[in-house]
């Protein structure tokens, strides 16, 4: 296959869009709605609920501590057989769960099973995203992404209709026949030959060179970080709105509130990633710190208008730094490394997701509201913000980045701000 | 009337003691002030009633009427065990209290004395006092002021009922499954299970087997384990909460179904994901066998552009027409 000079910024490009945005649906919008099984688990098994939660808890830490090995495979292999075979890997999970007759069972197939499959999946394909885009990257990633939100609101009510009909058993067998599709998904990621490609070597050499990377290394500190407030608000928006006496009800409906301006968020921001010039670490870092303003300011709003403002903005926020995120990466790192880039970030980044939930609860019981809790998550995500300024090039006016200039150059220091900063690494 | 003349003749003398004797309860309950000693007549049998009874609780229940109310009022209370009852009605009117007739009834039939009327100011109170201990005990107790028009007010008496209104259970063939029944805050003697085929209900569960056992974790709650399930076994099936004074029900809806059922869904998913993956590998290579022969064709081209462009001295339309084709695709 010839060598691309560069991304091709559309044509097939939009189908590996399709099949990411389909892709978060199958593995994310799952684990959101999982908890619609909880119930059914705690009753079918006789097992306490802390113990219930464990299921969905070890599939994202094998989803994000197994996607190194996901794109460190889908550097040697392309990422269509490996998102291929993590497809068959999630249904399968599901279907032995399907049979399951003790919480162990469930542990190994959900947790184990379709959790390595997931972190065969997720993190290939939008590595695969950023290298089909460049000029458009953010807008693709943002449309990608939504794909969370929206099957987080068709799946919870599809999940409890299967219930109703086939009771968890069945419901599993369907589930698993849902996850299949990401194997069809995987069949989309049509490989692409960049032309920095045989520059950049296998994915041993790739990790090396990218643990001595200063700018990844620092990146990858912020985006923890930052993961380690992001997910408050998901986690104890509720409980904090019960502690003012709101009832379960309209708390809940908040918090698809802020379901909603989340994609909202994602693509607007995907939008301006693109349309605005220069680095795009520091739009990161605006919703970063917008986001960390929103979760700070939190404890003082008591009013019901004024909470339902700043959760319809933390949503926007939160969700609006989502694409670039994961946009910052190939500026960077390059599109050659970013198979293995993409999964070392996410497995740095889960330290933070996984702490900062029990880290919130901690303050909670220690001092008895959640004030502590959002102030510091805030402060997390503008610690995260203020490792951003660190990156490389930060305060250039307008880095000839977005628009290709020169399409042989561009080849080799792909989008990276100076091309001497790209050919000076290798 | 005109058997009256005839009948007054010899009788004369009885007549004015019917009337009196008519007269008697109207009079009773038109006089003012009157202390409730005077108008009781059975509190000896009420005070013997107390004494056997001392040990069980008293519950009190109060309805309010007015001459205004157009609609019966009703009172819905929850007994579980025997209890000392007391029943208090007040009537509110502008008008003469004198003439409201009271009455007490038990569903249609009138009760006999055992109840006080007393009044202060405007307002008319009547009380009933008794115990129920059983079953025909229960029921409905209303209290009937007439005036010009009748107002009714009624105590309605029930066991506690078990109000969960539960969906379907779904089970499969082979699997095992737990029927729950629970009271929220009572107490029953003892739980039974049947199950319905139509309308008539079968024991189900009493020679415990290896199919069902029976056990609750509380006293308020029943469990029923089915294990070995079959299609056999797919129906109604009834719990009976049985209290001193009266049994109440709730019916749960067992489904049985085959592993087959929803299998067939997902072979059938299977084999769309399968089609798919097809469709899209040989949509890629029919594309790319198009795009060899074209290519072809364009490097034929390009070999022309070149040699005309190195005639020209412009070199920089090479990459640039690569990156156009390739873009185009």
């Amino acid at each position: 296959m010839a060598l691309r000079a560069e991304p091709p910024d559309g044509g097939w490009g939009w189908m590996v869009v399709l099949s990411a945005f389909f892709q978060s649906a199958l593995v994310f919008g799952v684990l959101r709605s999982f908890g619609v099984f909880f119930v059914e688990f705690v009753a079918a098994f006789e097992e306490p609920a802390a113990r219930v939660s464990w299921i969905a808890s070890i599939g994202i830490a094998v989803q994000q501590f197994g996607s190194p090995v996901g794109s460190a495979l889908s550097t040697k292999f392309g990422p269509r057989p490996v998102v291929m075979a993590g497809g068959i890997l999630a249904a399968l999970g599901m279907l032995l769960a399907a049979f399951a007759t003790s919480l162990t069972h469930l542990y190994l197939s959900i947790g184990l099973l379709s959790g390595s499959g997931w972190a065969l999946t997720f993190t290939p394909t939008l590595a695969c995203l950023s290298r089909y885009f460049s000029r458009r990257r953010s807008l693709a990633t943002g449309l990608a992404l939504t794909g969370v939100g929206l099957s987080s609101f068709a799946f919870a009510p599809l999940f409890q209709w299967l219930l109703s009909q086939y009771a968890w058993r069945g419901a599993l067998l369907l589930v698993s026949a849902l996850s299949l599709h990401l194997v069809a998904c995987g069949a989309l990621l049509r490989p692409l030959s960049l032309a920095e490609d045989p520059v950049v070597g296998g994915p041993g050499a790739q990790l090396a060179n990218l643990l001595h990377h200063g700018p990844f290394l620092r990146y990858t500190v912020a985006l923890t970080l930052i993961n380690t407030g992001y997910f408050i608000p998901y986690v104890h928006l509720v409980a904090h709105l019960r502690d003012l006496d709101w009832d379960p009800l309209p708390a809940a409906f908040l918090l698809s509130v802020a379901a909603i301006s989340d994609p909202v968020g994602r693509v607007a921001s995907g939008w301006l990633g693109d349309a605005v010039p220069g680095p795009v670490a520091r739009l990161l870092m605006l919703w970063t710190t917008l986001t960390g303003v929103i979760l700070a300011l939190y404890p003082g709003a008591q009013a019901p208008t004024a909470l339902v403002a700043l959760t319809v903005a933390y949503g926007f926020t939160s969700g609006a730094l989502t694409p670039v995120a994961f946009s910052v990466l190939p500026e960077l790192v390059g599109t050659g490394k970013i198979y293995c880039g993409l999964g070392l970030v996410q497995m740095v980044e889960s330290i933070g997701g996984l702490l900062g939930a029990p880290l919130s609860g901690y303050l909670r019981d220690v001092t008895g509201t959640y004030t502590a809790s959002f102030v510091v998550a805030g402060a997390f995500l503008l610690a995260g913000s203020g490792v951003l300024i660190t990156l490389p090039h930060f305060f250039c006016l307008s880095a000839p980045t977005s628009k290709p200039q020169d399409p042989v150059t561009e080849a080799l220091d792909t989008k990276v701000p100076l091309p001497r900063e790209g050919l000076g690494e290798d | 009337m005109r058997s009256l003349p005839s009948l007054r003749g010899p009788r004369a003398p009885p007549l004015p003691l019917l009337l009196l004797c008519l007269l008697a309860p109207v009079r009773r309950s038109s006089e003012d002030g009157r202390t409730p000693a005077a108008s009781f007549t059975s509190l000896p049998v009420r005070e013997e009633m107390m004494a056997k009874y001392s040990n069980l609780s008293l519950e009190s229940h109060n309805i309010s009427l007015t001459e205004h109310s157009d609609m019966p009022v009703e009172k819905n209370i929850t007994l579980e065990r025997p209890s000392n009852i007391e029943l208090t009605c007040q009537f509110m009117t502008s008008g003469d209290l004198n003439s409201v007739n009271v009455t007490w009834k038990k569903g249609d039939e009138l009760l006999e004395n055992n109840y006080l009327i007393n009044a202060t100011g405007s307002i008319l109170y009547t009380q009933y006092m008794f115990t129920i201990v059983n079953s025909e005990q229960m029921g409905s107790y209303s209290c009937f002021f007439e005036e010009k028009k009748e107002q009714r007010g009624t105590f309605n008496f029930k066991v506690p009922e078990l109000h969960e209104k539960k969906k379907p259970l779904i089970t499969y063939v082979g699997d095992s499954v737990v029927l729950m029944c629970k009271c929220q805050d009572c107490f029953p003697l003892n739980w039974t299970w049947y199950r319905s085929n139509g309308s008539v209900q079968v024991p189900v569960g009493v020679p415990m087997n290896n199919k069902y056992v029976i056990n609750g974790k509380n006293a308020n709650e029943t469990r029923l384990k089915i294990m070995q399930l079959s299609e056999e076994d797919q129906g109604s099936y009834w719990c009976h909460a049985i209290f001193q004074l009266g049994e109440s029900e709730e019916r749960i809806e067992l489904v049985v179904l085959s592993y087959w059922v929803p299998l067939k869904a997902f072979l059938g998913i299977a084999v769309e994901v399968v089609l798919l993956v097809a469709i899209i590998l040989l949509f890629e290579m029919y594309t790319q066998k198009k795009k060899k022969h074209s290519d072809d064709g364009k490097e034929f081209e390009q070999i022309e552009q070149l040699k005309s462009d190195d005639s020209n001295g412009i070199e920089n339309n090479a990459p640039r027409h690569r990156k156009n084709e390739s873009v185009g695709q």
